[in-house]
């Protein structure tokens, strides 16, 4: 069960820290994490109206230069990974350091690490034209290359910078979760299924639901930057040396190995805010137990094997990756279903949840979730794969589970943090208006992509035919509609700042603000 | 209906009843409240039977798409015809100008330069098979025509600024 510890009890420090020490340490987590999520939001917007030109181009509508056309959709997808990226570092850094003490300055090193490397990815696209993709498939970024020399260079080391980053967050947050809850066997919660009796007879509590995403994250976060370094670096004495030559099978599997995971520690990173936040609009906990912290357990593996459904068409890999990569997508839906969805419906269901702008966004993304994570099952299924592989489908569940679950997700904290500083309520029209908007931009923009994936149509095709010109056109409306949405959101959440400034706060969630308090402690309205 | 709309469909019949689902649960929220404990103990009685029909839908469904894994009737075997196929930016060489009907035919395709697909689209533009086309590495496509016509094939993995133009095609008879 998720028992909220006392801070004092809770922070393990190298110096003990008094608690007004220590709640200084969080508000300043807590500007770091406004920090990520600041420029992580305003990146998927920007990187979103960049999107919609690729679409109006395809719709033949604004068409676009090849050239521009390639170097945008390389920008958008790097961009958007990384913005997203972005965004569930800041979130679980500050859950965790609420936890256990953190040295601030290791998360601003982190942020300015990203941050540099998508500045760097931003020239090489916008700048250099650099247009291999954001999965590079080796050695297309060295044949016959449009761009000049130095773009490519440019663009290597800025995902380097960003898996640099990524690592010095995964370092520091995996150590302060095994400080704070002794150890990788407590983090994870061991003792909860392999000494049920003994631990509830100690009295000790298991960590917070939101501590297992960050370990788990943070775990097989190392082992995706080991493996992306050692790509970069290959590419990089490539890029300095055209004698070297690079594998591409090899290549290949490291490429997606670092690019599926990436993708998907957003959706669990991101999920930390929905532990923490769902239970303030219902009024219940969420609970750490053994079915939990097995399904995490399942999550730490299948995310680091089922990557291998990316190559299902390269028939030279050796069929064992392929049954692997099968097996391991099919598994990875047991723990998402089962335990964190199921869990979230328990905690729902007829609990009297507050339905503001924050309950809805985490609430409809977890449904956004199940449906990408359909869609890409379909796609996993090698039968379908041989059919639905490289065309629309792929974007399809992509953007389900990323736009219509990941953002949604950071967009409901966002929400929740500024509903809890302020009496003013999102009106029953605007929460329709945004509902409409949003969600249905959404399912419109998603379910072009999907039946023109059925129809065949390639994904990344500069030019479109026939039925995907006006499939595009009803994803670009979509987008559109979409894009209104959020503008919308940005309004009302400037509204509710803004009110907050100025309204008194409610001295419930007042321990809160402070950034001295738990979840459990501030339940309720 | 094809392959991919049956896809499709079942995409969009899951989809309509997790739908149906969440807003069920969102209006019964809406209701008198209930405590955690009494949602609790009925809900992990359901999680368990949940947890089963998961494993078993998945299970059957893995074992469905065994017989058809592409990997093995990938070989080439006693009456198959065999054609070579090298991609290169920004097109196909050694594409067959005829295959023939009813027979299985194994394409070998590799690349000479960068990783490119290699997609068979039949003369409705329905997309019949696909595998990747890779420097250094030759990968088996299978496939047995059914229809007469005039098939394209196309370039399904991005491989530069002509990515889209890449295409070429074969007449089965």
């Amino acid at each position: 069960m998720t028992e909220q510890l006392q801070p004092s009890e809770t922070v393990a420090t190298g110096a003990k820290l008094t608690v007004e020490e220590d709640a200084a340490g969080v508000a300043a987590g807590r500007r770091l994490m406004n920090l990520f999520l600041a420029t992580g939001l305003a990146l998927v917007f920007v990187l979103m109206l960049v999107g919609l030109l690729m679409r109006l181009s395809q719709a033949e509508w604004l068409p676009l230069d090849p050239a521009w056309f390639y170097s945008l959709m390389t920008l958008h997808g790097a961009g958007m990974i990384a913005a997203l990226v972005l965004c569930g570092m800041g979130g679980v850094w500050y859950l965790v350091r609420r936890e256990a003490h953190m040295d601030v300055r290791l998360g601003y090193a982190a942020y300015g690490l990203l941050l540099g490397g998508v500045l760097l990815v931003l020239a090489a696209t916008v700048v250099g034209k650099f247009a291999a993709g954001w999965t590079t498939l080796y050695p297309l970024p060295f044949v016959n290359p449009t761009w000049p020399f130095w773009s490519t260079g440019a663009f290597f080391i800025g995902l380097m910078l960003i898996t640099a980053g990524f690592s010095v967050w995964s370092f520091q947050v995996l150590e302060a979760v095994m400080r704070a809850f002794g150890g990788l066997r407590g983090a994870l919660g061991f003792d909860l299924v392999f000494n049920a009796k003994a631990f509830k007879a100690s009295g000790r509590q298991p960590p917070p639901a939101q501590i297992l995403p960050a370990a788990v994250i943070a775990i097989d976060g190392l082992i995706m930057a080991t493996a992306s370094m050692l790509l970069g670096a290959a590419m990089l004495v490539r890029w300095l040396d055209p004698s070297v030559g690079i594998d591409p099978l090899w290549a290949k599997n490291l490429g997606y190995f670092f690019g599926h995971l990436l993708a998907n520690y957003i959706i669990y990173m991101l999920l930390a805010f929905v532990y923490v936040g769902l239970p303030r609009f219902t009024n219940r906990k969420w609970k750490t137990n053994a079915p939990f912290v097995i399904g995490w357990w399942g999550t730490m593996v299948f995310l680091l094997t089922a990557y291998a459904h990316h190559l299902y068409l390269d028939f030279a890999q050796p069929v064992a990756m392929q049954v692997l990569g099968h097996v391991a997508s099919y598994l990875s839906a047991i723990p998402v279903a089962v335990v964190t969805v199921y869990g979230a419906i328990l905690l729902v269901w007829r609990s009297g949840m507050r339905w503001t702008l924050g309950s809805l966004f985490m609430y409809v993304g977890l449904a956004g979730w199940i449906l990408g994570g359909v869609g890409a099952l379909l796609d996993a299924t090698v039968q379908f794969n041989t059919l639905l592989h490289n065309t629309l489908w792929v974007p399809g569940h992509f953007h389900s589970y990323l736009l219509g679950g990941s953002l949604y997700f950071a967009l409901g904290w966002v929400f929740q943090s500024l509903e809890e500083r302020t009496t003013a309520t999102t009106s029953r029209s605007v929460k329709w208006l945004v509902g409409v908007t949003v969600f249905g931009g959404t399912a419109l923009f998603v379910a072009a992509f999907y039946v023109a994936g059925a129809a065949g149509v390639p994904r990344r095709f500069a030019l479109a035919q026939d039925p995907s010109a006006s499939l595009a056109g009803v994803g670009s409306v979509g987008a559109v509609v979409l894009i209104a949405g959020l503008v919308l959101c940005l309004v009302e959440g400037l509204r509710l700042w803004r009110s907050g400034r100025t309204a008194p706060v409610r001295a419930a969630v007042a321990p809160l603000l402070a950034g001295v308090t738990n979840v459990g402690e501030v339940q309720g309205d | 209906m094809d392959l991919q709309g049956r896809v499709l469909l079942t995409l969009f019949v899951v989809s309509a009843a997790v739908v149906a689902i969440f807003v069920l649960i969102a209006v019964r929220s809406r209701g008198p409240a209930l405590s955690q404990e009494a949602v609790q103990g009925p809900g992990y009685a359901v999680r368990r039977w949940w947890f089963f029909l998961l494993v078993a839908v998945l299970t059957l469904a893995f074992g469905a798409s065994l017989p058809f894994y592409p990997y093995s009737r990938a070989q080439a075997e006693g009456d198959t015809v065999e054609f070579t196929v090298i991609a290169q930016q920004f097109s196909f060489s050694n594409l067959p100008q005829e295959v023939p009907l009813n027979t299985p035919v194994v394409f070998n395709v590799t690349s000479s330069d960068v990783t490119h697909g290699f997609a068979i689209y039949d003369p409705a533009d329905r997309l019949v098979g696909q595998v990747q086309a890779m420097p250094e590495y030759d990968n088996q496509l299978r496939v047995t025509f059914t229809e007469r016509g005039r098939y394209t094939v196309r370039c399904l993995e991005y491989c530069g600024l002509a990515h889209h133009l890449m295409e070429g095609g074969f007449e089965v008879r």
